[in-house]
């Protein structure tokens, strides 16, 4: 019988600050939990142990300012490497699906990064899809994003990718960090329709949620057909979470996780850690197993206290509607970008970095190729927290690309190097597995 | 004076035993286990060992015995009922460990808050309804009792008070670790045994008070140390797998050196493997697997694999096989087919009982594989040292890759580096020295090897765990053995008063036990501590701290010459 991986890393020597969300107490009530429930010792449960990713894995999603020894903590890294240790034992068919019960998260993690977004270093998932690509092949990948919060790193990495369908719902922007996540965010040019958000109001209760993932988000996997998909598996939607207002409960997270059968979770957010973790936690991987979870849930639970409004209930159809329809026609508009014969697309942007303050000045540019998802060149600017001011650029070539992007990319790396623009140049080829770091002022190129 | 220690360890074919005084092993002696009278067969070697001694001089005699282990993997204990409190989480369905088993009211979480209460009324019924169906022996296991034993505590009064004369066990008494579960089959396995266990303990303390009135009686236990006979009556299940155990302590005992090793007792049918770290063996992590269940009782991580000194080498279809089967012993000792024994006897020349058997019975495959004696001899050498090396390194990897909670371990991986192999058991000198070869390492056979087992026993000595947990924000610690628990000041609790406090738990524990004398060697072996942060201030702190005596040898004990 295959069974389910889980591998629990809840880092009990690491935190943001002594009292920050993201301390060494947040899993601490989770491992009393899973651990008195034996659940580990269950037929159909393995426990895996961690590893560290390496700056090879890292480097195929993002560009570290001004390298990854100096931007990520040891924590994030053996956080994402948990990931991965649940993409290879999912991958060599060791078990049916895979939970990676970890922290530090990852999913406000961006391309490029400057510093610490929402308690996150490096986008786990994203690592992680890098890293089943190149390591199996894997081309086809949907990622449904169930955190609270906007998983706005995850999508901003996958917003020019149309083999990653990338879906998060989540409480409204305009009433929650990171305040993205609209309904018309929905992917760049050539990648349109593979970014579906769905942004919920506060209070919004199990209900609204199940109609959700009933009507938008499993037809939209059945018509994508990935051949992977990963929960973001935040657990914030909690009624209880002190930093969200939703009413979500633990046999709600349970139902989710039946419904949406992950292939592999990662867990996100989620700082109630008394009240709604340990029972969540249960619940994921009690209905991950199979095993029945009618008789979990919160000591606080009530059945009759959250009650779907007919407002809201009349919103979440509408939204559900609106969505689909927009998926189902992704195809024409990608198809119209195209045609308009543009040689790149531009776009300009402020990122903000909450946990350490940092505001990035960001310019990207895709080739608006006309046969693949072209290749990108970002020019970054960031004051660090030390006074440095850092202004860089980085070349993207993704491994969809085609040969003439490949050489297009590099040709546009070279030329960046020889007018030493910006402190680092950095060259990320997913489709030679090739990264590099050119510092302009010593005039050397390091390879990772 | 009165320096000799006795050891006796009752394994599935023999009993052995050995009388050790000043340094060196006086007398052994071996006899076949009687199953149905283990008694009479401890008695037999005891008598057999104290005509070497006058019975005054003998300090303490250590026992080690297959009783429970025989009663728990045969199925022969006796009814006994499961009462479970699992309050909310997994479905009943995932606890199949008794026939009669009762899931009551009563929910309690991680912090040892009550959620529900008890219900008095059930709780009544069900104890008439267990009355009524004959049963005498009643366990009880809460979910988080280890962080509130008081839903337990009133159960085991209710049916102490209604019915008397049945056996009733807790399961906070038996552990405070995490995992309610082996929690509860540990519970339930001691209240299934527990009568018997007295049984014989009664009849054992008789019949050695009657030949030794003053020597301290001991027994030992998985995890390689000894407790009293006294303090062992509450917690039979202790007791198991002691032979694996016997046999570790034994090998450290004669090799006295804090190296990494892996000891391999090499036997007829199986060999049994396991791990010394920096001279501590190595704890199966998940507690003993006993009769399918995964129990709270610290037990050596052994790996069991089917070869050893009497697997069978014949041909099937033209291939050379080895094992897993013994058809009988050696040809070198008379039996009818060649063996591993045989084939190591010809190839190093060993002059093992009758070699020119040895050589008639491998010609034989030989010459029906078609290639030379020495060669098949080789091959079957090599063959058996490689599956002994592999399951060895599959060992390293176990414990290498042992779940971690912690970024300093992730980043300081745990690395195996080997020094030594220590063999024991009657086919060790034949296949370790080629199997330390193998794995690049210097290899250790002692002449005591044989006996190492009874040794072991002799010289263990006794072994303590004690864990507390202390949670300041709610004022008050828990802790195991056998529910400690009480009050702390919330103000300004740090670190080293809960590691005082699990030093005096002990020390208590110790005096309890009759180990007054050893809590000066307990260490502590982990320590956590987590702020209790709500909102943005600190509402306490949570701490839990294990200390114990860990496996080792009594004090007088300073090696034995080889």
């Amino acid at each position: 019988m295959k069974t389910t991986g889980v591998i629990f890393f809840p880092a009990f020597d690491w935190a943001i600050s002594p009292t920050h969300p993201e301390r060494e107490e947040r899993l601490l009530y989770t491992r009393d939990q899973l651990f008195e429930e034996g659940i580990m010792d269950m037929p159909g449960v393995t426990e895996y142990h961690p590893r560290l990713a390496t700056e090879k894995d890292v480097s195929r999603v993002h560009f570290c300012v001004p390298d990854i020894e100096s931007r990520v903590t040891t924590a994030h890294m053996v956080s994402a490497g948990c990931a991965l240790v649940m993409a290879d034992a999912f991958m060599n068919k060791e078990v049916r699906n895979a939970f990676a019960i970890i922290r530090p998260p990852g999913h406000h993690a961006m391309t490029v990064v400057h510093g610490n977004r929402g308690f996150c270093d490096i986008n786990n998932e994203a690592v992680m899809v890098e890293y089943l690509r190149r390591t199996y092949g894997v081309k086809r990948l949907a990622i449904v994003d169930t955190d609270v919060h906007h998983g706005d790193g995850t999508q901003e990495i996958f917003w020019h990718d149309p083999d990653v369908l990338f879906i998060s719902f989540h409480q409204d922007g305009r009433t929650l960090y990171p305040g993205s996540g609209f309904v018309e965010e929905m992917g760049g040019p050539l990648a349109y329709g593979t970014t579906i958000n769905i942004p919920m109001a506060p209070k919004t209760t199990d209900e609204g949620i199940h109609y959700i993932m009933d009507n938008l988000v499993m037809p939209i996997l059945d018509e994508f057909k990935p051949e992977i998909v990963i929960n973001s598996a935040g657990q914030d939607n909690h009624y209880s979470d002190p930093l969200a207002n939703m009413s979500f409960t633990a046999q709600g997270y349970a139902v989710l996780n039946q419904k949406l059968k992950p292939d592999i979770a990662v867990l996100e957010g989620g700082y109630s850690i008394e009240t709604a973790l340990p029972y969540v936690n249960m619940g994921i991987i009690m209905a991950m197993a199979g095993i029945d979870f009618s008789n979990l849930q919160e000591p606080d639970y009530d059945p009759s206290r959250f009650k779907e409004s007919s407002r809201n209930r009349a919103y979440i159809k509408s939204l559900v509607e609106h969505q689909l329809a927009a998926f189902r026609g992704r195809e024409a508009v990608v198809d119209k970008h195209r045609k308009e014969g543009r040689e790149f697309w531009g776009s300009s942007r402020s990122i903000f970095y909450d946990t350490e303050y940092l505001q990035e000045e960001q310019r990207l540019d895709l080739r608006m190729c006309p046969t693949c998802c072209g290749f990108r060149r970002i020019s970054s600017g960031c004051a660090h927290r030390s006074g440095r001011n850092y202004s860089v650029e980085c070349i993207a070539i993704p491994a969809a690309c085609c040969p003439d992007c490949v050489s297009r990319g590099l040709e546009e790396y070279s030329s960046l190097k020889k007018k030493k623009s910006g402190d680092h140049i950095y060259l990320q080829d997913r489709v030679n597995d090739d990264y590099r770091t050119f510092e302009s002022k010593a005039g050397e190129e390091t390879v990772v | 004076m009165n320096d000799a220690l006795i050891g006796i360890d009752v394994g599935g074919t023999y009993t052995d035993g050995v009388l050790f005084s000043d340094g060196s092993v006086v007398h052994s002696v071996k006899h076949r286990t009687d199953e149905d009278d283990l008694e009479g067969t401890l008695l037999l070697i005891l008598d057999d060992l104290l005509a070497h001694r006058r019975a005054k001089d003998v300090r303490r005699i250590v026992l080690s015995t297959t009783l429970v282990t025989n009663l728990l993997a045969t199925g022969r204990g006796e009814r006994t009922a499961l009462i479970l409190l699992p309050g909310k989480g997994l479905p009943n369905s995932a606890y199949d460990i008794s026939p009669d088993t009762y899931f009551l009211k009563g929910w309690i979480d991680f912090r040892g808050r009550q959620i529900e209460a008890p219900d008095p009324k059930e709780i009544e019924d069900t104890l008439k309804k267990i009355h009524a169906s004959g049963i005498e022996r009643i366990a009880i296991a809460g979910k988080f009792s280890n962080r509130n034993d008081s839903h337990e505590k009133m159960l085991k009064k209710t049916a102490e008070s209604l019915y008397p004369h049945m056996d009733v066990c807790t399961s906070n008494e038996i552990s405070g670790r995490l995992n309610f579960p082996r929690r509860a089959v540990t519970c339930y396995y001691t209240a299934m045994t527990v009568r018997d266990w007295n049984r014989f303990a009664d009849d054992m303390e008789a019949a050695i008070r009657a030949r030794a009135p003053h020597c301290e009686l001991h027994i030992l236990k998985a995890d390689g140390g000894t407790t009293t006979l006294a303090a062992s009556r509450k917690r039979p299940c202790e007791t198991v797998f002691s032979g694996p155990a016997a046999s570790t302590m034994g090998t450290l005992a004669l090799s006295r050196e804090e190296l990494n090793a892996v000891s391999i007792d090499i036997g007829g049918t199986t060999s049994d493997i396991s791990l010394l770290i920096e001279g501590q063996p190595l704890y199966a992590s998940r507690g003993a697997l006993i009769a399918g269940h995964l129990t709270h009782v610290s037990s050596f991580a052994v790996s069991s694999i089917p070869l050893g000194g009497d697997s069978a080498v014949y041909t099937t279809d033209g291939k050379l096989e080895i094992g897993p089967m013994r058809l009988g012993p050696a040809a070198c000792f008379g039996g009818e087919v060649p063996t591993v024994t045989d084939a190591f006897n010809i190839m190093n020349a060993l002059g093992l009982g009758n070699a020119q058997a040895s050589h008639a019975a491998l010609s034989r495959v030989a010459q029906g594989l078609q290639v030379p004696l020495d060669s098949l001899c080789r091959s079957i050498a090599g063959e058996v040292v490689e599956r002994l090396a592999q399951s060895i390194k599959d060992m390293f990897r176990l414990w290498e890759d042992e779940p971690a909670y912690k970024v300093w371990e992730v980043v300081h991986k745990r690395e195996f580096h080997l020094h030594q192999v220590i063999g024991i058991g009657a086919a060790a000198p034949a296949v370790v020295p080629m199997l330390a070869e193998r794995m690049k390492v210097p290899h250790f056979l002692h002449r005591l090897s044989p006996v190492a087992n009874a040794l072991g026993a002799a010289v263990a000595r006794p072994t303590l765990a004690v864990e507390v947990h202390v949670d300041t924000g709610r004022e008050t610690y828990s802790g195991s053995p056998g529910g400690l628990s009480g009050k702390v000041d919330k103000r300004n609790y740090q670190l080293k008063d809960a590691r005082e406090l699990a030093q005096a738990c002990l020390k208590q524990v110790c005096a309890d036990r009759g180990l007054a004398d050893y809590a000066d060697d307990a260490q502590i072996y982990s320590e956590e501590q987590f702020n209790v942060i709500r909102g943005w201030e600190q509402e306490g702190k949570l701490f839990d701290i294990g200390i114990q005596i860990s496996p080792g040898f009594i004090r007088e004990f300073k090696g034995v010459e080889n």
